[in-house]
């Protein structure tokens, strides 16, 4: 109980020693080269197997594992509803042309509702009210419907969220039901946003018959279903410059930064040593192809719940066994603080505003870390 | 029943003497069917819910845009805080915080033309306990748990909150968390919990409240919550004499258009310590918790659409780079009022002494 307890504050407590953790921080913190323990460079995700279309009852599957056999599945649900319209915007609906523009245009019937789009995380060992699950389906929920496109002439105007308008009285909602097949071996957020986010690609939604303010009337021809996302065709695609002018699902990375290095998808002992943690989510630019920043949110770094070692100095079985002279207290530059080399500290404080500008130029730039994610997303076949 | 009442009350004696006890038993088991099924001790209201009676003239006059509550703050000016620690003398620490009200609220309250107040202004009070032994099922920790619950009250915002916190109050206490950890220096406890909870008696509105519900949907008015959740929290921990490394300040910057100015003038503004209500459209928030003397941030939540920030033309930051600095400016200036109620709470408990 007390464990669960503990493990709500979105990170587990690592069962690292303080010298592991000790040896684990000075590789990742040596300077411009990183040693991980698994031999990656700083941005190179874990290898991964993806499949998509997999459940047939839903809308859009996908399942994406690692290869440290953690395993997550996605199913994307879509139900028609009736568009519940308060009573001031009936009222200034009928009432007609006298009222401004800008309170039209923000009503739900043109520009879509962020409720309408419903997530749930399942993560073994977890309620579904503990803190881990809620905190990350809000934080995947809220760059989703977050995410508006700029591009007037597609479909994709408002997002996901204009998406999923039909007409003025009419919308889809959408249930995207996330399980976490293995136990969170590492922080399960990167697994869980790729696995959403190829779900998502792959999600398919009946063709609309009917036209205008009619009730809505769908084609029962699965084969002429549309992407939710919509894809490039192949006649008029094949060009980059064509891709990338629709718009995706966005994408939620994990970053730390470990002394003065920044390391994408980090695995279960690279967290336990990270100085911050932070999920930064990210979508291509409808306009210009770029990359566009989402949302950030700071995850709280399991290393300020790590066991501190014990200097020679202070530990009384050691007395006089070793020169004092040997622990040299040194200032570690991240954190500001005294700390004698090799013996863990859990970590304080926060993190440098330069820090995070310096994370999120990482995640953004071009032919960088968010692209080449997108890229390798966007390659998984489906079918 | 019918037959007594037709008949003379002779009649009805003798029927009542000649019912048997399982006639008796029967009705009294009806009855108590019927009182499962609907509640009669109490006048409840109709199932279906009710809304107020809207009346055409309130409606023109009501949602016109001249009633609209308007920022008369310049853009890097800050609503006046008012913090106190100490008032709830069973915790072990304790703070309450609340923002100043808008001049538009302060206007409507003078001359009300309406019962719906234009703003609202965050109140909240915050209780600490502890650092007190862990229960002896608890697993051994080095350091000290924390833990924090975020509550509205039910009465909080104009929708009313259920009394099991949801799920962006269990958010909010998440945000919460990672923001004191970094700052509390837990290993000087170990074996201990610290409980941190927070009731928000008035909470900010997420949009203004005349226009349709869904013209922006994103919750901003819980970042204005979760900077004031801080401040107060930090007070609250000052006052129950635990160590940190420096007092943590909520702050929050926001990048609107609004668009009433017209086209010309429309372009997005970066703004510190936005009140929802009183803008068109809130394209990007952010809220950090920072500490000053460190220049950190403990607590980064930042969402929408930066990138259309217009700056200065010698100001060559990004859009979210320029939205995180006006947060932590914000948050400088939440950390001035932070400073001087942790003085008083000090100087009170010197003068107990």
């Amino acid at each position: 109980m007390s464990n669960q307890r503990q493990a709500s504050s979105a990170s587990q407590v690592p069962h690292l020693s303080p010298a592991e953790l000790s040896y684990l921080y000075t590789s990742l913190s040596l300077p411009k080269t990183p040693i991980r323990p698994d031999g990656r460079s700083p941005t190179q995700f874990r290898p991964l197997t993806a499949e998509t279309n997999i459940l047939p009852g839903t809308n859009g599957s996908a399942r994406i594992g690692f290869a440290d056999g953690t395993q997550a599945i996605v199913g994307v649900k879509a139900e028609v509803e009736k568009t519940v319209l308060s009573n001031e915007t009936l009222a200034r609906n009928d009432g007609g042309a006298g009222h401004e523009h800008g309170d039209q245009e923000g009503s739900a019937a043109v520009g879509g509702h962020g409720s309408w789009v419903q997530m749930s995380i399942e993560i073994p060992g977890f309620r579904d009210d503990d803190a881990l699950p809620v905190f990350l389906s809000e934080m995947m929920r809220e760059s989703l419907v977050g995410a508006v496109g700029t591009d007037e002439t597609s479909d994709m105007t408002g997002g996901l969220k204009g998406r999923l308008v039909i007409n003025k009285r009419w919308h889809w909602r959408l249930y995207i039901d996330v399980l976490l097949l293995s136990q969170p071996l590492a922080y399960p957020l990167p697994l869980l946003s790729l696995t959403t986010h190829l779900a998502l690609l792959s999600t398919k939604l009946p063709k609309l018959k009917s036209q205008g303010e009619e009730d809505p009337f769908f084609d029962d021809d699965w084969a002429v279903a549309e992407y939710l996302y919509p894809r490039p065709s192949l006649s008029s695609g094949g060009k980059k410059s064509a891709r990338s002018s629709f718009v995706r699902p966005p994408v939620t990375l994990l970053v730390i930064s470990v002394g003065d290095n920044i390391i994408f998808d980090p695995n279960r002992e690279e967290i336990a040593v990270a100085d911050a943690v932070l999920a930064i989510s990210i979508t291509r630019d409808s306009e210009a192809g770029n990359l566009k920043l989402l949302s950030i949110r700071t995850v709280d770094p399991p290393s300020r719940l790590t066991p501190p070692g014990v200097p020679n100095s202070e530990n009384v079985s050691m007395l006089g066994a070793v020169a004092p002279t040997e622990d040299v207290a040194v200032l570690n530059p991240a954190t500001g603080e005294e700390e004698v080399p090799g013996v863990w500290r859990p970590r304080r404080g926060g993190v440098k505003r330069s820090v995070i500008a310096e994370m999120v130029k990482t995640a953004l730039k071009k032919g960088g870390v968010g692209e080449e994610v997108l890229e390798g997303l966007e390659g998984v076949e489906v079918s | 029943m019918l037959r007594a009442n037709s008949a003379n009350t002779q009649d009805f004696r003798f029927w009542a003497l000649d019912v048997s006890d399982n006639f008796v038993y029967l009705s009294t088991f009806h009855v108590k069917e019927i009182k499962m099924m609907a509640d009669r001790r109490r006048i409840n209201g109709p199932p279906g819910g009710t809304r107020p009676a809207v009346f055409a003239s309130n409606l023109q006059s009501g949602t016109s845009a001249t009633d609209r509550a308007q920022r008369q703050r310049q853009p890097s000016e800050l609503r006046k805080i008012f913090l106190k620690t100490g008032l709830i003398p069973t915790a072990s620490g304790s703070s309450y915080l609340e923002f100043e009200p808008s001049a538009s609220l302060a206007a409507a309250r003078a001359n009300p033309k309406s019962l719906i107040p234009p703003s609202s202004a965050l109140k909240l009070a915050c209780t600490v306990h502890g650092p007190k032994p862990l229960p002896r099922s608890a697993a051994f920790s080095p350091n000290l748990v924390l833990t924090t619950h975020v509550k509205y009250a039910p009465f909080a915002a104009r929708q009313r909150k259920g009394h099991i916190r949801d799920s962006s109050e269990r958010d909010l206490g998440v945000h919460l968390e990672t923001a004191l950890r970094g700052a509390i220096i837990a290993e000087r406890w170990p074996k201990s919990g610290l409980d941190i909870t927070i009731t928000i008696l008035e909470a900010e509105d997420d949009r203004w409240w005349g226009s349709a519900p869904d013209s922006h949907d994103a919750s901003w008015g819980m970042m204005n919550v979760l900077a004031g959740c801080i401040t107060a929290a930090s007070a609250a921990i000052a006052d129950a004499h635990i160590d940190c490394l420096d007092l943590v300040a909520g702050g929050v910057a926001a990048i609107v258009s609004d668009e009433t100015t017209g086209a010309s003038t429309g372009a997005p503004k970066l703004m510190l310590d936005t009140d929802p209500a009183e803008h068109r459209s809130i394209l990007s928030a952010c809220v950090v918790a920072y500490m000053p003397a460190r220049d950190e941030i403990t607590e980064l939540w930042l969402k929408g659409d930066s990138s259309k920030a217009s700056l200065e033309n010698n100001d060559d930051r990004t859009g979210h780079e320029a939205l995180i600095d006006g947060a932590v400016d914000a948050a400088r200036g939440a950390h001035t009022v932070l400073a001087e109620a942790v003085r008083e709470s000090l100087l009170r408990t010197v003068g107990q002494i």
